[in-house]
């Protein structure tokens, strides 16, 4: 006979497993699904400065592997397995993975959201191979090469500043003429000898040999092309939400998000969502696990 | 049962043996490398009778990770007949590292 959990939690991030540790210990039975390790995003910080309670920060992995123990210690389970289908409006509610089907009379979806990628042919084959989506994690490999930022946010800045620290040179592909980054970030950026702009520039084409070797960019106005000799490609153009699982069955927003709000229900009864994936204000560690005790709330009551 | 991390010695010791050796190259201070070994762990048990799945840390074995032509970690190597066959670099999901296993064994 086919066991049928409470809740299926896809997703071992932040959200996920605290949805897993409020069910269970409201006496729940809890499955959380993930394809690789706790923690989701945040397992590739170093260090947290930003949750509660760690006064010193704390390091991304770890608290991950934490919230994993802590839930577990309740008696939620983990299963390593990657999600290929899933099916939320039968009944029960089927989820099929690379380790076999599992049911769940409720389904939490904790998928989180992951870096934007530019969509070019290479682009996936490259990746650890000079394509990289985080300067903080991959930096270090770029000790004195040379290295092309794309991207004009935040993020990208951010990312530009901390790699100048580390490679040779830094090259910012940027769409516009001028920097759209928060000014706390121009004079740094204009001050660093290392960094140089392609402005008015999109990439179009990575080129390798095996890894990156350099990137083809493009004049937005004058169409012109030119090539770019790289050891590195720094990927910065925002996150996606991982919803290509459930985008034919659940309510997205026009960015991808999961429609939900505070309540984290979706528009399919007994299906939440938590942390990233859904649509909110701020994404964040603290709000993704507020989310995940909220979800295990509405679950308890769907399910009484 | 987590994968062991060992040095040239039991390396070489392993490629000797009659079972296929599965090796994950990865260094203390790499993010993906420690994000990707609660996976491998689990590797390790499932696939115990098969393959010898092992780790090696290429900062205490920076030779033979030269040697073996490491640049990127973390990266898996299968080894059969004492000879690298096949090599993954930052597998994505544990499902990855399985089909690995299965294109390649």
């Amino acid at each position: 006979m086919k066991k049928v959990y409470d809740m299926l939690v896809i997703g071992g991030g932040p959200g996920g497993y605290t949805a897993a540790l409020y069910a269970a210990r409201a006496g729940l039975s809890a499955m959380v699904l993930e394809k690789l390790s706790a923690g989701g995003q945040m397992a590739l910080t170093h260090q947290i400065d930003n949750y509660p309670g760690f006064e010193a920060g704390v390091d991304g992995f770890e608290l991950g592997e934490k919230m994993q123990a802590q839930a577990q210690r309740f008696g939620a389970v983990t299963e390593y397995a990657e999600v290929y289908e899933a099916d939320l409006n039968a009944n029960p509610k089927v989820v099929k993975t690379s380790e076999g089907d599992f049911y769940g009379r409720t389904v939490v979806i904790a998928t989180g959201a992951g870096p934007r990628e530019l969509g070019l042919s290479e682009e996936q084959s490259l990746i650890g191979r000079g394509v990289a989506y985080c300067a903080a994690c991959d930096g270090m490999f770029y000790k004195g090469k040379t290295v092309v930022v794309v991207g004009d946010g935040n993020s990208a800045a951010a990312d530009a500043l901390l790699l100048s620290r580390v490679a040779e040179k830094v090259i910012i592909v940027h769409r516009r003429d001028s920097l759209r980054a928060t000014k706390i970030y121009h004079q740094p950026l204009m001050n660093a000898e290392n960094v140089e702009f392609a402005w008015n520039s999109t990439v179009k084409e990575i080129l390798s040999d095996g890894k990156v070797s350099g990137v083809v960019v493009r004049d937005v106005n004058s169409g012109e092309e030119r090539q770019i000799a790289c050891d590195g490609v720094f990927v910065s153009i925002g996150r996606k939400p991982a919803t290509e699982l459930v985008k034919d069955q659940i309510k997205l927003d026009g960015s991808g998000y999961i429609v939900a709000d505070e309540s984290t229900k979706t528009n399919i009864d007994g299906v939440f969502a938590v942390g990233d994936v859904r649509t909110k204000q701020l994404r964040q560690v603290v709000t993704a696990v507020a989310d995940g005790a909220v979800a295990a709330h509405m679950a308890e009551e769907y399910l009484a | 049962m987590a994968a062991l991390n060992i040095d040239r010695k039991q390396f070489e010791q392993l490629l000797n043996g009659d079972k296929p050796v599965l090796v994950d190259y990865w260094a203390p201070w790499c993010g993906y490398c420690r994000r990707i070994s609660p996976a491998y762990d689990k590797i390790a048990q499932q696939y115990a009778d098969e393959i010898e799945v092992v780790k090696i840390n290429i900062d205490d074995e920076e030779a033979l990770s030269d040697e073996q032509g490491i640049d990127i970690i973390p990266c898996l190597i299968l080894y059969k007949n004492g000879k690298a066959a096949a090599s993954v670099v930052n597998p994505p999901s544990k499902a990855a590292i399985d089909s690995f296993i299965a294109d390649n064994l």
